[in-house]
């Protein structure tokens, strides 16, 4: 292992590339420390740690997981990769909806580089929104109810520029991450969202350590090794069905004869599917702050907690048929059935074409259910350990972060490994 | 003072989502940023992408500058 990341940092174009990462993640972390100016930094250090303390704090949970405590400082970052994430969902949904949208993305790479600038301009407008709701709301002392005087000034001009600012900052971000992606190592976006994540983990085990003592500490640290080799474990699974090519003659040489399978991940969707319920979920919550006095929102906060047995069940089911829904967004059995018949493949047993289709759709159906369900699980992990042990948000290792920082984790090491492998054999992984 | 800093800070914002926009989205979506996707980011950048890579960080040392002297400047300024 030790002799690996050695060699990674000895390979010169290697080491270029997790530097400039490493580099690109020490800014990013910067401006989601700087505020935004404006800001009383002070009132708002005082604010936040009211507001952890209650259940303000839990509304705000999942979008303060994936912005690392910057949304709650007002920082410069403070929006983060929400915008982006919530614009891809939104062009990936309108794809399956609008004509148009499908055709470019048949079109291939210059489709999907189109439908990459849409998300681009969509995110800018979703930032301003996001930006204009956040200021108006620390301005107008919606955002801490408990401490309202955390802008020094709430002037126009001043709200303006704060706006301005923030989405701004949204844009970088969006920069920072595509020029990992295209200089770094791993996938820029998901390496920040990563990086949001961990940040908060020392800060939250140094609470745990001082509030409830070692022992404590010790069995958090476990139970939170273990989900994670059991996340690990099941994000690694697959089913590998086996696939014979057949033998040609191509002139004067051989070809295929080969046998390879196809492997089939249990989840196959990733975690795409927590992210875009989670998102759904948050819409109503946006809801009840945007009209606090509308007397439907009034009736619905209390089902917006997360503890709210109803709100558990709402999340798990739409995880569950989103997992099903992107499974069938990105494989597509017949294509593939259409693929291996082309060059001469068939699975032993099946005839090709559309027996082999009906084949491996029936197989990706029973291999989801358990994948579905695992997602659901693992990501109600914090909710029930909310419920159970009152333990607010103390517990460091929720689902949804323990998911993102296995499955980032695993893609990157796995990039890196095949970069490395291009000289090397021994990798990381064995 | 604050009030030019202000106009700086808001000019050089709207350049930086300008030049950002700008660029080739290199990103590729959702579907290859958690699990899964091919690096498909070969071929190395045109002088026109490499020159606006330049004035992005130009325009991004300023804004960044900006920032803090607006944000010192309120603070020192604004009654806490």
């Amino acid at each position: 292992m030790l002799t690996a990341i050695t060699r990674a940092f000895r390979t010169p174009d290697l080491r270029k590339k997790l530097l400039f990462t490493l580099f690109i993640i020490v800014v990013f972390r910067i401006g989601s420390q700087l505020p935004t100016p404006g800001v009383n930094t002070e009132a708002i250090r005082q604010a936040v740690e009211g507001a952890r303390n209650s259940d303000q704090g839990q509304l705000y949970g999942l979008v303060d997981l994936f912005s690392g405590g910057a949304l709650l400082k007002l920082s410069v970052f403070a929006l983060g990769i929400m915008p982006y994430i919530t614009a891809s969902i939104i062009l990936q949904l309108l794809t399956v909806v609008i004509p148009r949208l499908e055709a470019l993305k048949k079109e291939g790479q210059a489709g999907t580089t189109k439908i990459t600038q849409y998300t681009r301009y969509l995110t800018i407008g979703l930032a301003i929104l996001q930006a204009t709701g956040i200021v108006a709301m620390a301005a107008t002392g919606r955002l801490f109810p408990n401490a309202p005087d955390v802008l020094y000034k709430t002037d126009m001009f001043t709200i303006i520029t704060m706006v301005v600012v923030m989405t701004a900052g949204t844009s970088v971000i969006m920069w920072l991450g595509e020029l990992v992606t295209d200089r770094g190592v791993g996938n820029g976006m998901s390496i920040l969202i990563f990086t949001q994540v961990v940040a908060v983990f020392p800060a939250q085990f140094w609470a745990i350590y001082k509030t409830k003592g070692a022992f404590a500490f010790a069995l958090v640290m476990l139970v939170g090794l273990a989900i994670m080799a059991g996340v690990v474990f099941v994000e690694q699974a697959q089913r590998r069905i086996p696939v014979q090519y057949a033998k040609r003659m191509v002139g004067r040489r051989m070809y295929g004869g080969t046998s390879t399978y196809i492997p089939l991940k249990v989840n196959q969707a990733g975690i795409i599917p927590v992210i875009f319920a989670s998102s759904l979920l948050y819409l109503p919550v946006l809801a009840t702050q945007l009209w606090p006095e509308n007397k439907w929102m009034i009736k619905l906060q209390p089902y917006l907690q997360q503890d709210n047995a109803w709100h558990m069940a709402v999340f798990f089911a739409f995880i569950i048929f989103f997992t099903y829904f992107y499974v069938a967004i990105t494989f597509n059995p017949t294509e593939v059935a259409d693929n291996m018949k082309k060059y001469g493949g068939f699975i032993p047993g099946i005839r090709p074409g559309r027996p082999t289709a009906e084949y491996l759709d029936y197989v990706l159906t029973r291999i989801t259910t358990p994948g579905a369900l695992y997602l659901g699980l693992v990501s109600l992990i914090p909710m029930v350990a909310f419920a159970l042990m009152e333990a607010t948000n103390d517990f460091p290792f929720g689902g949804t972060s323990i998911l993102i920082v296995v499955g980032v984790g695993l893609d990157t090491v796995k990039q890196i490994e095949s970069q490395l492998q291009q000289r090397n054999y021994e990798g990381f992984l064995r | 003072m604050i009030l030019a800093t202000a106009i700086v800070l808001i000019v050089t914002s709207l350049l930086m989502i300008l030049l950002v926009l700008m660029h080739k989205g290199k990103g590729g979506g959702l579907s290859d940023m958690f699990g899964g996707g091919i690096s498909s980011s070969l071929g190395g950048s045109s002088v026109v992408e490499r020159n606006l890579d330049r004035l992005t960080i130009g325009t991004g040392i300023i804004w960044f500058a900006s920032i803090v002297v607006l944000g010192l400047l309120l603070k020192s300024n604004g009654v806490g």
